[in-house]
């Protein structure tokens, strides 16, 4: 799969754009600051954790130039199946984001309880995930990096 | 490692064309599907699925110019045949072996959900709650590989012993997965009253 076939599918082209990476970016960076809040339910930490991930993942799409198109669904699955395409993440840790990406649908849409096992995993991905994106932009996108 | 019951019971051959069939009972299969999904021989399947056809197990129809075989939901063993594949071969096997290697860290597992209930449909997602301490990921890799055999989605519920104990009384999520049918593939009935805590 390469992310030009998606085009049109599931991804729109859009122009890479620093000041659109840096506002991702600082929004994860503040979502991970709250995935670490004590005084949150599990569940409420592992939102945020989530939302980081997908915002990380959404850099990793517009730093090679693609953003999800949002009129179709399944744009998060989007998101996180195309990581290994478009920063190089491994496959086994694409299998575990999309296992959190199921778990918060079902937490969302059917009330499940979210365990802390998985929030802690939630967390510990998303600071992976924020790592392995600004080490990819470092060495390939330098220009993209806020300043 | 507990007797494979379901070979006991059935031909291997049997075993998994029922296996494929009776838990999905909404799919009508041509023969090379059929063979194809099971990893089986053509030919053998053909004779298979007649045979199963005869004995009214399964219900053959014609699409255009070919035979499809689907279960025979109407049969009258059909709902306790299918009951057995799913918490045998079928699928709590399939499960047992995946989670084996965490054995030491899981002290009970089951199957909770449409599954569980006998009522999944073709994109029903096999829920699987745990207790114990292995991780969130831990699970995920280790149930992995399942979800192709099974041709199904796995979702693990991974809680650590105390936070089940806190909880499984007093919230509604546990509450209701606790009074609905389970499929166990680690522990029992018995390992999950003691692990939730003996309170009403």
């Amino acid at each position: 799969m390469t992310l030009k076939n998606l085009l049109g599918v599931s991804l729109d082209a859009v122009p890479p754009d620093p000041a659109a990476i840096g506002k991702l970016l600082a929004a994860a960076q503040r979502n991970l600051a709250d995935a670490q809040l004590a005084g949150l339910s599990a569940e409420n930490r592992f939102d945020a954790a989530y939302k980081a991930i997908m915002q990380l993942s959404m850099v990793a799409l517009q730093a090679n130039g693609y953003r999800t198109l949002t009129s179709k669904p399944g744009h998060h699955r989007t998101a996180i199946q195309t990581l290994t395409t478009s920063v190089g993440v491994a496959p086994a840790q694409v299998v575990v984001l999309d296992a959190l990406r199921k778990q918060r649908n079902l937490s969302d849409y059917s009330g499940d309880l979210v365990p802390e096992a998985v929030a802690a995993e939630c967390l510990s991905s998303a600071q992976a995930l924020k790592v392995h994106v600004l080490a990819w932009l470092k060495a390939h996108r330098p220009d993209l990096l806020p300043g | 490692m507990h007797q494979p019951l379901a070979s006991l019971l059935f031909p291997e051959y049997r075993r998994r064309v029922l296996g494929l069939l009776l838990l999905r009972p909404d799919e009508a299969l041509h023969g090379r599907e059929v063979a194809r999904r099971t990893g089986l021989p053509a030919g053998t399947i053909t004779r298979e699925l007649t045979k199963l056809a005869e004995a009214g197990l399964l219900r053959r129809e014609k699409r255009g110019n070919q035979q499809v075989y689907s279960a025979n939901t109407s049969g009258p063993i059909f709902a306790e045949l299918a009951s057995i594949l799913r918490k045998t071969s079928g699928l709590g096997d399939v499960l047992s072996a995946a989670l084996a290697p965490l054995a030491g860290r899981v002290k009970l597992a089951f199957v909770f959900g449409s599954v569980a209930r006998g009522e999944e449909s073709a994109g029903s997602d096999i829920d699987v709650l745990l207790v114990g301490d292995a991780g969130f990921r831990d699970v995920v890799e280790a149930l992995y590989p399942a979800q192709a055999t099974l041709g199904r989605e796995v979702n693990p519920k991974v809680f650590a012993l105390d936070e089940f104990a806190a909880k499984a009384r007093s919230e509604p999520f546990l509450r209701d997965v606790l009074s609905r049918p389970k499929i166990f593939l680690i522990g029992n009935a018995h390992d999950l009253e003691e692990l939730a805590g003996r309170q009403p």
